[in-house]
């Protein structure tokens, strides 16, 4: 069945992969930039491995519909130049009064790509229903409900950020 | 008499299952009993306990306590903190008079100049930025009458979402654990259950010394006919430990992997209530299935408790028939605190034992009046338990306050205190009162807290009775009259009312919080949408019928309970009502829980992520008044130990102290039990470095060091523990930052509850002098 189901499942799943991939990449640099703002920094870091998690996940179940993911690669030189540009941010940012700005921003843009990995999960579920695929159907189904988590986290930050950013001064 | 320093529990009345607890009345007077002109009924207000007692009056001073017999918390005991710690009042730098910050000194001020300069900056604050830039920060030591009057004035009258208690640090995952799981705040069991028990589940719980009196109660069944089986999770060998059936000696932080494996194998061994299950919750194939990795290898493998230990750990829980559960610091202050909370009470709930004699769970609280400060919405929640997503409850909450709906903040959930830090250190919070309690030493990280006083512009005010380590770093400083110089209401983690009224006057100038909140709202002209003033009230009891009509109808009701009821009674558990006059023992008897969409607390989060769930979410998985089994998979911390920083460090409480020892070191005997901080080391941590008992050592961490002398203990090794009661206003050398615990917690907090993460921070120790070459006080 898995064969029948073509290319363009196939690339479904990369995209998939790869919008996971780049979504644990943008949590990791708002976690970064918000180091100095821990209830950002902190469950940014966490959701950062979650959609690692996810990746490796789409990997695995991958090669069962023709493709075969290659998992992203990360220096460890690059990772602590991360670190060192983290340490300036926090330093930086700490006391900036655009602080709540900027917050609002790197959540603005992480929402978007949050969503846009929340159509995908959506895509692939409706596929795993058609393909009548139960294995892959019951792990959609349980890492789409932690990518919509992701989504609601991000608007509880917003909804509790955006008032002191945008009306205070 | 043996000093009760020493004797901590006092001597043994043992007991046993379903046998009353026998009555011993402690008392401690420093005058002869004949001279003693008065006994004002009271409780103790130095732990979470709620102890009933008897304050000794004669010539218009306090001279001593006595346990009430008659009361149901502690029939008639005392611990060592409530039989010494009043003498606190006495103290002789007790603020008399108000100061005010004038060319970076404070100096002596008359109430009225010091009100002036309060209600100025407040004005001028609130004209130029608005009620975003005002905020408050209460405690757990206040009384009922006192929270409800600042929650009304800041979210009522300022208009406000800035209002947080330090229960913030002690209580708030005790609070959400309860919503999350039962829809609502309030303790289910009554400290009776203790009397009925088989078993004992004590999690990061040291009551032996944080709630001595409710220790002495488990001691008592322990040495009694019956003895209930106990299990005790703490990385220390604490006493409450050395009693222990199995003691899992866990490392902090995997709180959630002990918990998910103790449920595997309680479903694994089909240890479950299934009618109960079925009827009563909603959520246990989720969390079987969260569940079903977490074997007891695997939680060796992540918690480093023998896998034998966990099995035998789960088979006593599997046979008991009648389940105490208790929680505290060790749970609420460490990694994943709330979702480790909820499994306590999933515990509870898949063994179908709650809502019975004998069978509950505890939140305990960390504070006296903790519960007071969550019911009256002077912390994170709305007054009465009510819903800030729920417009009817808000409706309803303006109706009673005679304001607009719009004036309540109810956009999101009210501000915690990390937050308004973070807010004051990016320049939009302008203007705090802080209001009996110590952050300057109590928050974590306090390098970062005195950075962003310091640096912030924050125009700050401290109500306080001492001059602590905050109130040197405010701008107007308003004297307190203590417990025992004013009368309110307070309630502890099963529900107990107690009223202590004033037994003598406050020392010079200093006025209650109460009466100072008053002045405040009529300075500020704080009016109700009819134009009248806000607040009516006169007197507590003013205050106190207006509290529990707000509470009718909600979980919490007390609306039929009068300080009449109240006088000289031994204690009245909530809701009190016209149906239940005399109090309720009980919560969720019928194993009804308040999780109707229409009346649950909170709509409740995602437990591992902190996502705030919607109404409509909600009501898509309407649990129609059953219990939420909420699962929560472990997950790795985020500051883990590695070669720079090899140790974990755990902060927590000595039996002899509380808080910031801020009433505690002015109690001779209790001062002179522990004068100096100390560092708990392992014998097998400490012999590399060559540290011998007594010893100086400096602990680092990424964000400060501090500086005290060793005590080897047998602890779970790779664990350091450090007291967080130790501040510097009692310092020979109060600017060098290296006593406070503090210094070296970082700026972390669980995801759900907000409260900091105390107990999960990596450091590294090094010798600094044999102990025979350290003068005693200098570090």
């Amino acid at each position: 069945m898995a064969e029948t189901a073509g290319n363009k499942t196939a690339r479904l799943f990369a995209e998939l992969h790869e919008g996971e991939v780049d979504l644990a990449q943008h949590y990791r640099r708002v976690a970064e930039r918000q180091a100095a703002d821990h209830g950002t920094h902190y469950p940014c870091r966490s959701l950062a491995q979650q959609c690692d998690e996810h990746a490796a996940r789409v990997r695995e179940l991958a090669p069962r519909y023709g493709e075969h993911l290659a998992p992203p690669r990360r220096s460890e030189r690059l990772d602590a130049a991360v670190g060192a540009v983290r340490q300036k941010a926090s330093e930086r940012a700490g006391t900036r009064p655009d602080a709540g700005l900027l917050l609002l921003r790197d959540l603005r843009e992480l929402f978007l790509a949050a969503q846009g990995v929340h159509l995908d999960w959506v895509l692939l579920g409706q596929v795993a229903q058609a393909a009548r695929d139960e294995e892959l159907l019951a792990d959609v189904s349980k890492l789409h409900a932690q990518t919509l988590s992701q989504v609601r986290w991000i608007e509880t930050r917003v909804k509790s950020a955006a008032p002191q950013a945008l009306v205070a001064d | 008499m043996t000093s009760r320093v020493t004797d901590v529990w006092g001597e043994r009345t043992p007991y046993g299952p379903g046998d009353p607890w026998p009555e011993r009345v402690d008392q401690h007077l420093t005058v002869d009993a004949a001279r003693v002109e008065r006994w004002v009924p009271s409780a103790c207000v130095l732990c979470s306990n709620g102890c009933g007692m008897d304050v000794a009056v004669a010539d218009g001073r306090v001279v001593g306590v006595r346990g009430r017999a008659e009361d149901r918390v502690n029939r008639g005991r005392l611990g060592p903190k409530g039989l010494y710690g009043w003498q606190a009042n006495h103290s002789a730098d007790r603020l008399t008079r108000p100061l005010v910050r004038v060319d970076g000194e404070l100096r002596p001020a008359d109430w009225d100049a010091a009100m002036a300069v309060v209600v100025e900056r407040s004005r001028a604050v609130l004209d130029e930025h608005g009620p975003l830039s005002m905020a408050f920060y209460t405690s757990g030591q206040l009384f009922a009458e006192e929270y409800y009057a600042q929650a009304l004035i800041a979210r009522g009258g300022i208009g406000t979402p800035h209002l947080d208690g330090n229960t913030r640090l002690c209580t708030a995952t005790s609070e959400w654990a309860l919503v999350e799981s039962f829809g609502s705040d309030g303790g289910p069991g009554s400290y009776e259950d203790v009397d009925l028990c088989d078993t004992l589940f004590v999690v990061g719980h040291n009551p032996a010394e944080t709630q001595t009196v409710q220790w002495a109660r488990m001691l008592d069944r322990l040495h009694g006919v019956a003895r209930p089986r106990l299990i005790v999770v703490d990385p220390r060998v604490t006493a409450t430990a050395r009693q222990a059936d199995v003691h899992l000696r866990l490392k902090p932080g995997t709180n959630v992997a002990l918990l998910n494996a103790l449920l595997h194998e309680l479903i694994r061994a089909d240890r479950i209530d299934h009618a109960f299950v079925r009827d009563h919750t909603v959520g246990f194939e989720e969390l079987r299935e969260t569940v079903a990795p977490y074997t007891p290898e695997k939680a060796e493998e992540i918690c480093g408790v023998p896998a034998e230990q966990v099995r035998e750990a789960a088979r006593i829980l599997g046979d008991a028939e009648r389940l105490v559960s208790t929680v505290l610091q060790g749970v609420y202050q460490s990694h994943q605190a709330t979702a480790a909370a909820v499994q306590v009470n999933n515990v509870n709930l898949v063994r179908g034992m709650i809502g019975r004699p004998g069978c509950t769970v505890f939140q305990m609280n960390g504070q006296p009046t903790a519960q007071n400060t969550r019911e009256a919405g002077a912390n994170g929640t709305m007054p009465g338990f009510r819903n800030w997503q729920n417009d009817t409850h808000m409706a309803e909450l303006a109706r009673l306050w005679n304001v607009e709906p719009s004036r309540i903040p109810h956009w999101a959930p009210p501000t915690h205190v990390m937050e308004m830090f973070r807010y004051i250190e990016t320049g939009s919070i302008r203007f705090l009162w802080v209001t009996a309690t110590n952050p300057a030493v109590s928050l974590p990280e306090l390098r970062r807290i005195r950075r962003i006083v310091r640096e912030a512009g924050l125009f700050l005010v401290v109500s306080d009775a001492f001059l602590t380590e905050t109130a040197q770093l405010a701008d107007v400083v308003l004297p307190a009259a203590l417990w025992a110089e004013k009368t309110g209401c307070f309630t502890n983690a099963d529900r107990t009312v107690h009223l202590s009224e004033k037994a003598v006057e406050p020392p010079g100038e200093a006025r209650s919080d109460f009466d100072v909140l008053l002045d405040y709202a009529r300075r500020m002209d704080l009016r109700d949408r009819d134009g009248g003033p806000l607040i009516t009230w006169e007197r507590p009891e003013d205050a106190w019928r207006d509290f529990t009509e707000m509470t009718r109808g909600r979980p919490c009701d007390q609306s039929a309970l009068t300080y009449d009821t109240l006088r000289g009674s031994g204690g009245v558990q909530w809701p009190v009502t016209e149906e239940a006059p005399e109090g309720t023992a009980r919560l969720y008897t019928d194993h009804h829980f308040p999780t109707h969409p229409e009346h649950v607390e909170d709509y409740g989060h995602d437990i591992v992520g902190g996502a705030q769930y919607d109404a409509d979410t909600y009501r898509a998985h309407d649990a129609a008044g059953r219990a939420f089994l909420k699962a929560a998979p472990y997950q790795p911390p985020h500051e883990p130990v590695d070669d720079d920083y090899p140790l974990q460090l755990t902060t927590g409480r000595t039996v002899h102290h509380f808080h910031t020892r801020t009433k505690t070191a002015r109690s001779p005997e209790l001062q002179e039990a522990a004068p100096e901080m100390w560092i708990e080391l392992t014998p097998q941590d400490a012999e590399p470095h060559g540290i011998a008992d007594g010893d100086l050592v400096r602990v680092y961490s990424r964000r400060g060091e501090l500086s005290a002398p060793a005590v080897l203990r047998g602890n779970r090794p790779g664990v350091v523990f450090a007291p967080f009661h130790y501040g510097y206003w009692d310092e020979a050398e109060p600017g060098r930052h290296i006593r406070a615990a503090n210094e070296l917690t970082r700026t972390e907090w669980d995801p759900v509850s907000k409260q900091p993460l105390f107990k999960q921070t990596a450091v590294r120790i090094e010798k600094v002098a044999d102990a025979r070459d350290v003068a005693p006080g200098r570090y």
